[in-house]
């Protein structure tokens, strides 16, 4: 149960080959300060400052005195001066590092266990035959419309069978079905040519051994989409690992820092630095692997033609 | 990129390029079939269709979370959601949010980039600051606009202040709390599309701009002639997509407004969790859903209909 | 060459069932282990943030002072959630032994079998009972003539009130101690004075987008009219519209811009007054520590009664067992232990701003001197709750539904009397469900 807000969608044209670069080479005849593109920098500086802002904002408040972060005042630092005090806050109560080390180890889990899963189906789906195909696969897209809320109660109860409550297989397992990733690995498969499979086939290789040698690698920029997007579906998410975790050595970092946040007041500075350091593993894993990111999605082919 | 079609009869015993029309399937590339899906089938089994068979079943009854209940009560429950206006409200908010949010998410996202694939410097601070809200989780990015939306001390009132405008009450007022919602998920989603518009226009090939470059074309007329008429496929996904997560709302506009239930913000999904979770009608709660389910198929076959239709014509 | 495709097949299916296995092996969780001498009781709770940090030093000391039982404390977030959590630990057999409730969630969740009800006889021998708790808080903890909650706590809503502006405005009487007011009219005047010695305004309240405020305020100022709301299960919601108008249109006077801004939630109220700007703050008494941490100088009392009849809106927090699916009596034997336990030291948690429910503490000389607890300590004996429903409580959805209803009043200046219609029909529409917990109607 991938809880990915929007999923990354289906690859439409085949690859072109071509390597995906990210700046389009200046086109002869093209001026580097032409008005046009003066004009357009400054909208894009804009747009982009507009965009940065708001997280830039709660950084700024993490870092206030609380008496300063109430009080309105709208400049980047508070009256009494920066002050590490709201991060410490979070820091200290709980077991912060616990928690994280519990997200990571199970956001990696679920994102080996689904993207594995995800490409074995989605090459069954694309290179296999078999009957009942076409209808197995509509069910497949029709479950993604399914909301997480509607699954979890039942879900819950299912995981008290199996008595996986209060376990990391019981946070994991669930989480490792997500539909919408089969479908966009299954477009990216039907978009690889089939000789390459073929010749090996032809020579006797088994399914197995060229999904392993010959597909697997090829694919590796949108298994590497695919793996980043489940990865923060997964450290986000939080109604799941909040029901079926109650051990608070077990729980997730989400699910962990809501229980630091007061329950009556209510604290500006200690919520914004509980937001910042809930998101501060993921940005640093998008710093590092933004690369692969953008050229990932942009190598699965959408548009052109 | 051409197949030999023998040589794609012999090896995987399709005599068509249709992949969809069987051609007889082999035993053994049967078993192989099954064996690759296993475990997702396996997986997706038990953790998404037994819920869901589950979920029906308890539709029928007036299970509650507190384990009391349980009884059949036949199409009691469907009967109620149909006749509930706060169902009828809350499929309503779901719409309205879709309609306001989907038009922004798209346009926005293609303007953005089309202004990145121009190639200007500082690549990577552009896709960060675009694409790096998606990374939050929905709890970070409510509380971020809870504070911004503050009437006293947020943001959003001392940027209208200094216009000399009127400070509103954004998430209280019902007139702008959807609204806030609607922009609150704009900054947060709309990295998303703009990576894909980014991945499609850069899989245009240089060599179109380069032609009408010399044909003497500047730089809005390549856009509007080349690049726009492109997007045409990346464009129909996004808006599917968007759409659908759209239609899923939950998180951002729960949390935002935590306080106050608000007829003009609760979403399908959200009445969905207050029957289940807040007032344990588990059975009701499930029903709700499958009225939500049902309606979205019923749209969307008569939707694929009618493309075909027009396909077919 | 024949492909091993059998070979890579089953090879396959071996590890996709050993992955299933292990899956399901790794997830057996171990059992407890009985007949050990130091017992682990698992307590749930919903304290957090500085009530968390002193729960959790209630909870050290308890575990020091004896050896026959340890508490293992589990801490979820407040709200609808941690209800929904404990409801399904309940109906799934794995409930805690002990858990806090707030007091007004308890009716809802009583008929429905989750919790086990107290024995009044083990509570005596451990000296708790009647006779050692105001009598609002005792009676609350019974539902359908059973005791299912014991409370350690009332955490009223209360008037702050800072010390230096209220004197320097001369609304201050001999003993130090905000002058008693006794009508709407002379509470304004009040106001308007201390408005005049403030900086900011006369009257800190945060309402905003805040439905449990709202309903604070005004079910305490109804409630001093002597009435009560009535919530009988299958009829129609019983209130005094003139009563209730009457409240709603004084509340919506406060806010006129010059007592108390119009617009200001919770946060920026509190923030308002703890930075010395406003004279008095409407809250509950939970924002002590903030208070203090400020070094402010201030006071508290209940909130002025203004129709009459003394009136302090609360909630409590409270112990309740929930059903255990195989009962041990020796656990069960060291619960009542705990809670007893925790009661007779609960002055460490009146240090927190709550009113510990249990007298010997509220009525010691030790306690007498916490100021300004002390001040405000009778607020006990006056306590109003939730009118009682199964959809009634803390982190319920009824105070959203009221502020959904009525916020338009306070910030817009709409329609009292439409505004109070509208919550009479929700309600009754509420009213007219089946307790979830009980859909066939079998309790009571």
């Amino acid at each position: 149960m991938s809880t990915a807000t929007l999923s990354p969608t289906e690859a439409v044209v085949v690859p072109s080959g071509r390597s995906a670069r990210s700046r389009r080479p200046r086109l002869p005849g093209q001026k580097p300060f032409a008005p046009l593109r003066v004009v357009a920098f400054v909208i894009l500086a804009l747009l982009a400052i507009g965009w940065l802002l708001p997280f830039l904002w709660a950084v700024a408040t993490g870092f206030k005195t609380e008496t300063d972060a109430a009080s309105g005042d709208p400049s980047w630092i508070g009256a009494s001066g920066p002050t590490l005090d709201a991060f410490g806050a979070i820091l200290s109560q709980g077991n912060v590092y616990l928690w994280a080390w519990n997200s990571l180890l199970t956001s990696v889990a679920i994102t080996v266990i689904t993207v594995a899963i995800s490409a074995l189906a989605a090459y069954a789906f694309s290179r296999l035959d078999f009957r009942g195909r076409k209808w197995l696969f509509v069910a497949i897209i029709a479950a993604i419309v399914v909301p997480p809320q509607v699954l979890i109660i039942p879900l819950f109860y299912e995981m008290l069978a199996f008595n996986l409550v209060d376990t990391y297989w019981g946070l994991i397992l669930p989480q490792v079905v997500a539909p919408a990733m089969v479908f966009i690995l299954k477009k990216f498969f039907d978009a690889v040519p089939i000789e390459l499979e073929d010749a090996a086939r032809v020579d006797g290789a088994s399914r197995l051994r060229v999904f392993w040698s010959i597909i697997l690698p090829l694919s590796r920029p949108i298994l590497a989409s695919v793996a980043i997007f489940v990865f923060i579906g997964a450290w986000n998410n939080f109604l799941w690992p909040f029901l079926v975790i109650n051990d608070t050595t077990l729980m997730t970092l989400p699910v962990g820092l809501q229980t630091v946040i007061s329950a009556y007041g209510v604290q500006y500075a200690q919520v914004m630095a509980q937001a910042v350091l809930a998101a501060l593993p993921l940005i640093v894993v998008f710093l590092v692997f933004q690369k692969q990111i953008v050229k990932g999605v942009a190598t699965s082919g959408f548009g052109g033609q | 990129m051409t197949t030999t079609a023998s040589t794609r009869a012999v090896v995987t015993g399709r005599k068509s390029s249709d992949p969809f029309r069987p051609a007889g399937p082999r035993r053994r590339e049967q078993l192989v079939s099954w064996a690759f899906l296993a475990p997702f089938l396996i997986a997706f089994a038990l953790f998404l269709v037994w819920p869901i068979l589950h979920g029906i079943y308890l539709s029928f009854t007036d299970q509650s979370l507190t384990g009391a209940g349980g009884d059949l009560v036949g199409f009691a429950n469907y009967a109620e959601a149909l006749s509930d206006p706060v169902m009828w409200q809350s499929l309503w908010n779901t719409v309205w949010f879709t309609l306001l949010s989907t038009v922004p998410l798209v346009a926005l996202s293609l303007i953005m980039a089309a202004l990145v694939d121009r190639g200007l410097p500082g690549q990577w601070l552009w896709r960060l600051s675009f694409f790096m809200p998606y990374l939050l989780a929905s709890t970070v990015i409510s509380q971020i606009w809870v504070w911004i939306f503050n009437p006293q001390i947020g943001a959003a009132n001392n940027i209208l202040k200094a216009l000399g405008l009127q400070p509103l009450a954004w998430l209280q007022n019902p007139d702008t709390n959807m609204l806030s919602i609607v922009i609150a998920t704009v900054w947060w989603t709309v990295g998303f599309n703009f990576l894909l518009y980014l991945a499609a226009m850069q899989n245009i090939p240089p060599q179109q701009y380069e032609a009408a470059s010399l044909d003497g074309a500047g730089a809005w007329r390549q856009f509007w002639s080349i690049t726009l008429p492109q997007l045409g496929p990346a464009t129909v996904l996004i808006l599917i997509l968007q759409i659908l997560a759209s239609l899923k709302l939950f998180d951002q506009a729960y949390q935002m407004l935590g306080g106050v239930a608000s007829d003009t913000t609760r979403s399908i999904v959200q009445y969905i969790f207050e029957s289940g979770f807040v007032n344990y009608r588990f059975g009701y709660s499930a029903a709700i859903s499958y009225v939500f389910f049902a309606l979205i198929i019923i749209i969307g076959v008569a939707q694929a209909l009618v493309t075909r239709r027009r396909k077919v014509q | 060459m024949t492909p091993p495709l059998d070979l890579s097949r089953r090879q396959f299916l071996t590890a996709a069932s050993l992955t299933a296995g292990a899956a399901l092996l790794a997830g057996c969780a171990p059992g407890t282990a009985s007949g050990s001498p130091t017992q682990t009781l698992q307590f749930w709770h919903l304290l957090s943030g500085g009530d968390g940090v002193t729960m959790s030093q209630l909870l050290d000391g308890v575990n020091k002072a004896q050896s026959a039982y340890r508490i293992r404390p589990t801490v979820l977030a407040w709200g609808t959630p941690y209800y929904t959590k404990l409801a399904m630990a309940g109906a799934g057999g794995r409930a805690p032994d002990v858990a806090i409730m707030h007091a007004t969630r308890v009716p809802g969740w009583a008929p429905g079998g989750l919790l086990d009800d107290w024995d009044l006889d083990r509570l005596a021998e451990l000296g708790v009972d009647e006779s050692t708790f105001p009598e609002p808080i005792w009676k609350k903890g019974i539902v359908g003539g059973k005791r299912f909650s014991i409370a350690l706590d009332a955490h009223p809503f209360v008037l702050m009130y800072n010390t230096d502006i209220c004197d320097a405005a001369g609304e201050l009487d001999s003993d130090g101690q905000l002058k008693k007011t006794s009508s709407p009219e002379e509470f304004l005047d009040q106001l308007r004075a201390v408005g005049g010695s403030a900086k900011g305004h006369a009257l800190s309240y945060g309402y905003l987008g805040d439905g449990a405020q709202m309903w604070r305020l005004f079910y305490g100022l109804y409630a001093q009219h002597g009435l009560a709301i009535e919530l009988p299960a299958g009829r129609q919601m019983g209130i005094d519209k003139d009563a209730a108008v009457e409240t709603l249109a004084f509340m919506k006077t406060l806010l006129d811009g010059e007592i108390a801004a119009a617009q200001n939630d919770y946060g920026t109220a509190v923030a308002e007054f703890a930075t010395g700007k406003s004279g008095m703050l409407m809250t509950g008494v939970w924002e002590l520590r903030t208070m203090q941490n400020a070094k402010l100088p201030f006071d508290a009392t209940m909130i002025p009664t203004l129709y009459g009849t003394p009136a302090a809106y609360a909630d409590s927090h409270s112990f309740v067992l929930p059903h255990q699916a195989h009962a041990d009596e020796h656990r069960r034997d060291l619960t009542y232990r705990f809670v007893s336990d925790m009661l007779k030291g609960s002055f460490g948690w009146a240090e927190a701003g709550h009113i510990p429910a249990y007298l010997p503490v509220t009525e010691s000389p030790d306690y007498a001197k916490l100021l300004p607890q002390a001040h405000y300590a009778d607020a006990a004996q006056h306590v109003v709750y939730d009118p009682e429903a199964w959809f009634t409580g803390s982190g319920s959805n009824f105070q959203g539904e009221f502020g959904a209803a009525v916020q338009g009043v306070l910030l817009s200046g709409d329609d009292p009397g439409a505004a109070i219609d509208r919550f009479i029909r929700r309600v009754n529409t509420l009213l007219a469900q089946p307790n979830p917990a009980d859909p066939e109607g079998k309790w009571k």
